[in-house]
């Protein structure tokens, strides 16, 4: 009891309110450090196979002797058929497949992203299992260009090898799509979309003939030429839309029949070189942290994750001994493997970041980092909240025997308004100190300051307005980014870029003319802001961690930032800060580092919001910039 | 010159039924095309209604009769099938889809009983009896998967009195057909798998096959004048094999990479080179023989059948009259030739092993396949856990005639359709093709749903259907073992009813394939979780708790002297001290 009432006392003392601040830096210190603990060996685990079904490089392979010689063939027709007209190079495709005895059907389809026309054919093979009843199935998929956008000889030529090769076992428990695609990314969409039926019939054709549920999906990307290549490693791409994984049973699958049956290794997100040194582990996490947190299509994969279909893309990578047939027994081994599969791939991890091809960590090791960056938020609003419901003048202490005068450092802001300083200079002519209350209760008396007995109210409309108008205003740059035609992308960024640092100092000037908001309606805006993004990106942080623990560091300078009451300096050296940190900014900065085009990024994520479903402009312009915004024109109300 | 030779003609070779005992059995074998082999065979043993009656089975058998007779069955339908029928390449189906199931077990009877409650008693029996009988799961045909069809079925033999029949029907479409259910299958038949065209019968090709069905069709047939019935029992298979997989031998089945000499290359290629190879279509039927694509060799004729006459040709091969056939047998044969001599049959000799030979060879002419009266592909669409949609697309094929059918669905409880979005639409006109509907809606885990849809579907087009479900979230314990699979939504029946007839009562029909459905599935680790979480919770603080109640705290000094031998010591001591104190 003792304690409790400590406690109860305690909540009244101010000290207690300068804490949050401290305890919010040490949270987001925590975060970061939690972070760059997990790739040490003791934070992470070994990968495991969890579904006992697939008993992954159990099975001989025989896709060599003669299928060599056809893969070869079929490698000069692919060579031969990349450079022909859309229509012709479908139809001898079809005809490739057709020769396999194999129901083939095409699929036409045209998006227009930012004005851009993205039309293509996919071409689609059903190998029927002989004892299946049509209500599984397995992809199997190449697309005609790379992700580095070059032509995918091989991998198209390997996928009608294997159609070929594939057609003459009678084990298959589940059908075998062969799709061979336009593009990497659009082709596999369209044809995803239109299998589920969520696609728009006016621009996406339907698909003809279709098969059970999809229960995994690989692509093969090997862009050697006519005349082969041989390679070093795989790179398993496996990151999907949003930020979505498939299941890790499936990359370990991959893993493991690769490297453990095949003798190739492996490698992800393109750390050619891994010598599973600490730095690397970290360097591989952050990557697939980058990669996660952008939530862009990174293969023809990433169209099927969304879809709860389990995918992954195979790459050749480098020079080395490993040949095409290597590769097809890989494919030819996962896809006996997936066979075997009686349930969806459900038993392993659907969170988890990868430190090299079998290291991991999952979500209940790494979550608490952004959770605890998205709590300094919720906790300095929280803060907020209480410090706007205190009365605005200290109270001085009623012991000493002088009250002390007006503290001019105090916390409560004075207007810039001239007419308030005068207001303020009569209150101060009148008696200081409004007399003491004296209470009694049960026989005893007290005195207690009138100030502490005050109630001060908050009024709420102005703060909630504004932030709810803040949020609402990301909607316009959401919806121009998405529908301005490439030409006009780059000056409209270089127009947003210049709206979004002149808005809030336009805005707090403006609002200062009103003489709104009060320094207790400014702390409330912040509140508000604060709470929304702590909120957010707590909830984000289980969909897409990278993406909340990305969005978190960057807007961490929120939580610190006050409307500066006395100098002016202060402002100016917090609104800089934010200036710097704001969105736009943050972008531009990313693609000088990277060296990215600006225009490529801003190309791709329009074509991420009309085709592949990307959500990221999303939390950007109506989670990031928002509170973006209401902090900086709390922060730009000081330098009016 | 091209022949022709269309299933109708099938059921007019097998004669009509005899008023008296009899067997008969043929087994039609017909290449496909891409390489591949539709096998009928077909079963057919009669006895007399009165004998039957007096439970004297003769070749009808006795455990499937006397099933019959305690369930009160009197027609009976049971369908084993795997795999589908591949309408585009293959063409029409054996008997119009009349012999065929569902993946899976299907099963319709019709039951005499004088009531709605009787016939289910009834009918549970028999699924019970026959799940034994056949060694399969049709004990799991329960209320919930059973319907009572409207439209899609017709008595196929003659009842004198229909009004106490009541048709019961149950689909099991995750049900694995394998080799024990075609081991109960052969024991039906009087040769019992030891000679005759049965003696074909293997399971490892049969459960290779690329389509396959079993039925067994039990129904009374009456002569003209109403009396002389006898009850038929037909038993079919109807399997489709891959020539070239069914002659791999049974101890190397792995379809290795043939040397590169064993395949054509097309030398025409520029890339062509000793290490490059596009390969050739052979564009040759292929070399195939009986022994080798069945695996076993057929031990010449059963003894029961007919000595004489078309009865007596038990093996019939339809291909066109170039194509060259050896017979390879040490005994007596016939051969006949009919349908301008397309189809060739064969008496076998009795005791003697016979095999066809087909050697590989270049066809000038080929067969002309029937066209199927409809095409039907039926998918779920949508994704995610809480709703889906059914798209059914049939198609018309024939230019010039509309074709009326009925759609039957029977759909697990757990899959909730919403009548109200029931659409079908027809590509090119604007009319209505739903003409009727017969809908029962399901009740939980009492009964599922049974739709039941008459459609006429305008010449040359496609008509979709289409309607949304719900799915229910099912109790814990409702999951079957492998519950992330999903769940198996039986296939659809469909029943041609105009403008074409069959020739017979047995009807057209067609099924399409059985849809996945996936529920919402728990993480069933997690109840285990929980229990052990609260467990630990429950313990500590039960422990606690108990212990603030059950104890007695006291101060160190209140305690009274230590027990135990030293305490008792210390007390005797102190005792005696103090007696001798005072002493």
């Amino acid at each position: 009891m003792a304690l409790l009432a400590t406690l109860l006392a305690l909540r009244k003392d101010a000290r207690i309110l300068k804490i949050p601040p401290y305890l919010s830096a040490f949270l987001i210190l925590v975060g970061v450090a939690w972070l760059l603990v997990l790739p040490l060996k003791e934070y992470s685990r070994g990968t495991y196979v969890s579904e006992n079904a697939l008993l992954p490089g159990q099975v001989h392979t025989y896709f060599t002797g003669s299928e060599h010689n056809v893969f070869r063939a079929y490698r000069h027709e692919v060579a031969g058929l990349v450079d022909l007209p859309v229509q012709q190079r479908t139809e001898r495709l079809s005809e490739l497949l057709r020769a396999s005895n194999l129901k083939v059907a095409t699929q036409k389809y045209t998006y227009t992203p930012s004005g851009r026309n993205i039309s293509d054919e996919n071409v689609y093979a059903i190998l029927q299992g002989p004892r299946a009843d049509a209500t599984e199935a397995i992809v199997l998929m190449a697309s005609l260009k790379t992700m580095a956008g070059e032509h995918n000889y091989s991998g198209v030529a390997l996928v009608l090898a294997l159609a070929r090769y594939f057609k003459r076992w009678s084990l298959w428990s589940k059908d075998i799509i062969f799709l061979v695609s336009g593009d990497s990314t659009s082709g596999p969409q369209a044809w995803v979309d239109a299998y589920h039926d969520a696609h728009d019939p006016a621009t996406i054709e339907s698909l003809s003939i279709k098969s059970g549920a999809l229960q995994g999906a690989v692509g093969v990307e090997y862009p050697a030429g006519p005349w082969g290549h041989r390679y070093d490693k795989l790179h398993i791409v496996y990151d999907g839309t949003n930020g979505q994984l498939p299941n890790l049973d499936l990359f370990n699958t991959a893993v493991n029949i690769a490297s453990g049956q095949m003798g190739i290794g492996c490698t992800l997100q393109r750390m050619w070189h891994h010598r599973n040194s600490y730095q690397e582990r970290l360097q591989t996490m952050l990557r697939g942290m980058l990669s996660q947190g952008l939530g862009h299509a990174t293969g023809p994969h990433s169209a099927f994750i969304p879809y709860h279909v389990d995918a992954i893309t195979l790459v050749t990578v480098g020079d080395g001994w490993h040949d095409e047939m290597g590769l097809g027994r890989t494919v030819e081994s996962l896809f006996r493997s997936l066979n075997n599969l009686l349930e969806h791939l459900h038993q392993s991890f659907f969170f988890y970041l990868l430190l090299e091809a079998k290291r991991f960590v999952s979500i209940g090791t790494y979550l608490p980092s952004a959770m605890l960056i998205a709590a300094n938020f919720s906790i300095m609003a929280i803060a907020l909240w209480v410090q706007s419901g205190r009365p605005q003048e200290t109270i001085p202490n009623p012991a000493a025997a002088k009250p002390a005068p007006k503290s001019v450092t105090q916390d409560a802001a004075k207007d810039p308004d001239h007419k308030e300083k005068e207001q303020e200079q009569e209150v101060e002519e009148e008696p200081l100190e409004p007399p003491p209350v004296i209470v009694t209760k049960d026989g005893a008396t007290a005195i207690i300051p009138a100030a502490l007995l005050q109630v001060s109210e908050r009024p709420l409309f102005l703060p909630a307005a504004f932030v709810v108008t803040a949020h609402f205003l990301g909607l316009i740059p959401l919806a121009a980014f998405n529908h301005i035609p490439v030409a006009n992308l780059y000056p409209s960024f270089l127009l947003a870029a210049n709206l979004t640092a002149l808005l809030p100092l336009a805005t707090a000037y403006l609002l200062s003319r009103f003489t709104r908001p009060t320094p207790q309606e400014s702390t409330l805006i912040h509140c508000f802001s604060l709470l929304f993004l702590g909120m957010y990106l707590s909830a984000l942080a289980t969909l897409n961690f990278s993406q909340s623990l990305m969005v978190g560091l960057l807007t961490a300078p929120l939580s610190f930032v006050r409307r500066s009451s006395g100098s002016r300096a202060a402002a100016k050296l917090q609104f800089a800060l934010l200036a710097a940190i704001n969105p736009v900014m943050v972008v531009y900065g990313a693609t000088y580092v990277g060296k990215i085009e600006l225009l490529d990024v801003l190309v791709k994520a329009a074509e991420g919001w009309h085709v592949w479903g990307m959500w990221t402009q999303v939390v950007v312009w109506l989670v990031w910039w928002p509170a973006w915004f209401s902090g900086s024109v709390v922060v730009a109300l000081g330098l009016f | 010159m091209r022949s022709f030779l269309s299933f109708a003609l099938l059921p007019a070779l097998i004669a009509c039924a005899h008023a008296g005992p009899d067997y008969h059995e043929r087994l039609l074998l017909r290449p496909l095309p891409q390489d591949a082999l539709l096998a009928s065979f077909n079963f057919r043993s009669n006895e007399t209604a009165a004998a039957y009656e007096q439970q004297n089975f003769g070749l009808f058998p006795r455990s499937l009769g006397q099933i019959l007779q305690h369930a009160h069955t009197k027609e009976l339908h049971l369908r084993f099938s795997v795999g589908r029928w591949d309408a585009d390449s293959w063409g029409q189906r054996p008997w119009y889809g009349a012999r065929e199931g569902s993946n899976g077990v299907e099963l319709w009877a019709w039951i005499e009983a004088g009531s709605d409650d009787e016939a289910f008693a009834r009918w549970l029996t028999l699924v019970n009896n026959l799940s034994g009988l056949f060694c399969a799961s049709l004990n799991f045909i329960d209320a919930t998967k059973t319907i009572r069809p409207v439209v899609s079925f017709d008595p196929e033999g003659d009842h004198a009195d229909t009004s106490n029949l009541h048709l019961l029907h149950g689909i099991l479409p995750h049900e694995v057909v394998c080799t024990e259910n075609l081991t109960p299958f052969l024991k039906l038949l009087p040769c019992k798998g030891k000679a005759g065209i049965s003696s074909l019968l293997d399971g490892h090709k049969l459960f290779d096959a690329a389509f396959q069905t079993m039925a067994i069709d039990v129904r009374p047939v009456c002569g003209t004048s109403g009396r002389q019935c006898v009850v038929e029992m037909e038993q079919t298979v109807d399997m489709v094999l891959d020539i070239a997989r069914s002659k791999r031998p049974r101890d190397d089945p792995i379809p290795r990479p043939r040397p590169i000499e064993d395949i054509e290359c097309d030398t025409s290629k520029s890339y062509n080179a000793p290490d490059t190879c596009y390969p050739l279509d052979k564009k040759t039927e292929p070399a195939w023989k009986l022994t080798d694509v069945f695996g076993k060799p057929l031990r010449g004729a059963c003894p029961l059948t007919a000595a004489e006459g078309p009865e007596s040709e038990t093996l019939c091969i339809n291909a066109p009259p170039e194509r060259t056939i050896h017979v390879n047998t040490t005994g007596q044969y016939t051969e006949s030739l009919s349908a301008s001599d397309t189809l060739r049959c064969y008496k076998l000799p009795t005791g003697t092993e016979l095999d066809l030979v087909l050697p590989e060879q270049r066809m000038t002419t080929g067969l002309v396949r029937g066209q199927p009266h409809l095409y039907a592909a039926r998918s779920i669409n949508g994704h995610g856990q809480e709703r889906g949609s059914v798209q059914a697309v049939i198609r018309n094929p024939s230019p010039t005639d509309a074709v009326e059918f009925t759609y039957l669905e029977s759909l697990p409880w757990f899959m909730k359709p919403y009548l109200h979005t029931l659409r079908a639409h027809v590509s090119a006109s604007d009319e209505d093709p739903l003409k009727e509907t017969y809908y029962r809606p399901a009740v939980d885990r009492i009964r599922g749903t049974h739709l039941e849809l008459r459609l006429v579907i305008p010449p040359a087009s496609t008509l979709i259907l289409t309607y949304d479900f719900e799915k229910a979230i099912l109790r814990y314990t409702e999951y079957p073992p492998d519950a992330n699979r999903g769940f198996d939504a039986p296939p659809a029946v469909i029943r041609i009813l105009g403008p074409f007839q069959s020739a017979d009562r047995k009807g057209m029909y067609l099924r399409t394939t059985p849809l996945l459905l996936s529920l919402p599935t728990p993480d069933f680790s997690m109840p285990y979780n929980v229990i052990i979480l609260t467990s630990t919770v429950m313990a500590l603080g039960f422990g606690n708790i108990f212990n603030l109640l059950a104890r007695r705290f006291v101060g160190a000094d209140e305690v009274p002297a230590a027990g135990g031998l030293k305490g008792i010591i210390q007390a005797k001591i102190q005792s005696v001290r103090t007696r001798f104190g005072r002493a």
